[in-house]
């Protein structure tokens, strides 16, 4: 069962997109955080079960937060979301870990999707 | 120069950057798919300038380069105004490599000619690509000059004075980019006047709108 | 206004007008295109383009197609770059130089009404008698009137741009320095149209006779000045020794006089510390020791 959800993103516009795509009705707990190493330090704290991350942000980037908590907890579930489509920007960050990955800007489909998708992993 | 600042909001900034970011995302990403032109675009950045500070903005933001080649292009639609793309006057010849159609005999055309022909249709198609994404996503189409490239000595030269008339403001959108196979790197810099802000402002509360 | 209307001022402006669908199948073709091409447009609307004009399929205009299509940014051919996208016969053949029509090309999006591209327009100007003007143009800025060969400001340039590339790839360059012996002797007893046709015959038996790679301006009054691409001095030295002996053979009839000139050549290779400067410098300096030594002869530096 998802309970918390860390948003991960620089942008304050981007976060707030990004739960306004969250379904409202399942009573998710929401954590945010605006740097990649803010990211990191709030994950150790709240443990989320699913985080949305991110990639170019200003002191740590999407890609180093998400091997940092991938580190820390191997099981971690982080969705990366980005507008960085390129293939290569893809395959990297699912080589460090990711769950999936998210194309900018989400919709309320897309959101759920993920989600549902991440609730079946986590069993 | 106060009221410059005073024309969007930060908020309205963000969003303009977080769409901006989203559009060229997509712009690079159709580049590479569509016509295998590998692109890495750096996050946009946006400045609110009074239009007399613009020539002296842009050549400060790319005064790291010592002679310049300029690719200048507008547009034109609800949202209008000119793009820039500048790059380091030596990369016309690496771009030439990079995107020369080898099916085509240029004949006695000189290099120089050769070059020019390649920033115009290089700078045509990133412009396109950029511009194209930006105005989908804000609800518009828009229509292109056809490209024009100055290659000075120095960016004074190359910088025209008076880009807009005086006493209006500009939005600069500028993002960094570099073509990774080549190393070939430069800046693009989106310039819209006056006459767009409105226009402009609406379509930030539009585009949000569908997440409220 | 009615289609029929927009139709009918299509179909006399001066310039082609194509729509192609996103498969690149003609939509429509106005009459300036079927005048030219010789298709009419009920024979090709419908069918792909690239059917009628094959050589359109290259990778550069299906990337602008794809381009046009996913962007709706524009292309545009320039004559410059492309000559032309339609093989047409010129408009007129009085005064022009091209066997083909100059064609300046631009592509732009069509779009429907919930702004989706729906294919693509095609607005094709014919610019021969613009290209011809600056075809001259460009020949009365590089050539030497007299002699129909570059001028030395042309060389100037295009030494600049070969050192350049030259130094870059550590490529050998040479230049050879060619001045008339006793010139001013020929102009004295026999006027100086005599000399014009002298200037000329050098000139032209000096460009017969070096590579099609190589090229020859006329650099001052009887001097002349040779540009070698991708040439050691010791390759320059054949070349110099074969223009001399060429030139020294002409005879040139003026007024029933039999008039025959030799040579001096100074000839200079790229070296590391090179200017284009110095390289000219040099062979000039070269020119001068052929002429102290004896002319009718090449010296090295």
């Amino acid at each position: 069962m998802i309970k918390k959800i860390l948003l991960v993103d620089d942008s304050p516009i981007s976060r707030r997109i990004m739960k306004s795509c969250i379904p409202k009705d399942r009573d998710y707990e929401l954590f945010e955080a605006g740097d990649g190493l803010a990211g990191f330090e709030t994950y150790k704290e709240i443990r989320p079960d699913v985080t949305f991350m991110d990639l170019t942000m200003p002191i740590m980037d999407g890609s180093e937060s998400t091997a940092k908590i991938r580190e820390f907890n191997p099981e971690a579930v982080v969705i990366v979301c980005t507008a960085d489509i390129q293939i290569k920007s893809i395959t990297n960050v699912l080589e460090l870990g990711a769950f999936m990955v998210m194309k900018k800007p989400p919709s309320k489909e897309t959101v759920e999707d993920a989600l549902l998708k991440a609730e079946e992993h986590i069993g | 120069m106060d009221y410059c600042l005073d024309i969007i909001s930060d908020e309205e900034k963000e969003i303009l950057q977080e769409i901006m970011n989203i559009a060229f995302g997509k712009a690079a990403a159709d580049l590479a798919e569509v016509i295998n032109i590998f692109v890495v675009l750096s996050v946009p950045k946006i400045e609110i300038l009074n239009s007399q500070d613009l020539p002296s903005y842009l050549k400060t933001e790319v005064s790291e380069y010592e002679r310049v080649s300029i690719v200048e292009q507008n547009f034109w639609g609800d949202f209008k105004g000119s793009a820039f793309l500048v790059f380091q006057a030596s990369a016309g010849r690496e771009l030439v490599s990079l995107f020369g159609d080898n099916s085509d005999d240029f004949g006695s055309e000189s290099i120089e000619a050769l070059e020019k022909e390649t920033l115009m249709e290089v700078g045509n198609i990133l412009i396109g690509a950029c511009v194209g994404k930006l105005s989908e996503l804000l609800g518009d189409a828009v229509t292109y000059s056809p490209p024009r490239v100055v290659t000075e000595n120095t960016h004074n030269d190359a910088i025209p004075a008076n880009i807009f008339e005086s006493g209006s403001s500009a939005i600069v959108l500028k993002t960094v980019f570099c073509f990774n196979e080549r190393n070939v790197n430069g800046f693009l810099f989106l310039v819209t006047s006056n006459d767009s802000i409105l226009w402009l402002k609406k379509s930030l509360v539009t585009f949000m709108e569908q997440y409220e | 206004m009615t289609l029929n209307e927009l139709t009918q001022v299509f179909d006399t402006v001066n310039f082609g007008l194509v729509v192609l669908d996103r498969e690149i199948k003609i939509q429509y073709w106005n009459r300036w295109m079927a005048m030219h091409s010789g298709l009419p447009s009920d024979q090709i609307i419908g069918e792909p383009l690239f059917d009628f004009f094959p050589h359109l399929s290259t990778p550069g205009f299906n990337k602008n197609c794809k381009s046009v299509l996913s962007f709706g940014n524009f292309a545009f051919f320039s004559q410059k770059l492309h000559r032309f996208l339609f093989p047409f016969k010129p408009d007129s053949s009085f005064g022009y130089r091209f066997d083909l029509m100059q064609q300046s090309c631009t592509m732009g999006p069509l779009r429907s009404d919930d702004n989706s591209i729906s294919g693509l327009f095609l607005i094709v100007q014919d610019v021969t008698e613009l290209a011809t003007y600056e075809q001259k143009l460009v020949e009365m800025n590089t050539k030497d009137a007299l002699t129909g060969i570059y001028n030395r400001r042309y060389l100037e340039s295009r030494l600049q741009e070969e050192f350049e590339r030259h130094r870059r790839h550590s490529h050998p360059l040479s230049l050879i320095m060619i001045d008339i012996d006793f010139f001013k002797k020929v102009n004295d007893n026999y006027g100086h149209q005599c000399g014009d046709v002298v200037l000329q015959a050098v000139a032209e038996k000096t460009a017969a006779v070096i590579r099609k790679t190589d090229f020859v301006a006329r650099y001052g009054g009887e001097e002349f000045c040779c540009l070698l691409p991708e040439t050691a001095v010791d390759a320059a030295e054949i070349i110099a020794e074969n223009i001399r002996t060429h030139i020294e053979q002409i005879e040139n009839i003026f007024e029933g006089n039999c008039i025959k000139v030799t040579i001096s050549l100074g000839i200079s290779g790229l070296a590391a510390e090179d200017s284009p400067e110095t390289l000219l410098k040099r062979a000039d300096d070269a020119l001068y020791q052929a002429k102290h030594s004896g002319r009718n002869r090449f010296i090295r530096l």
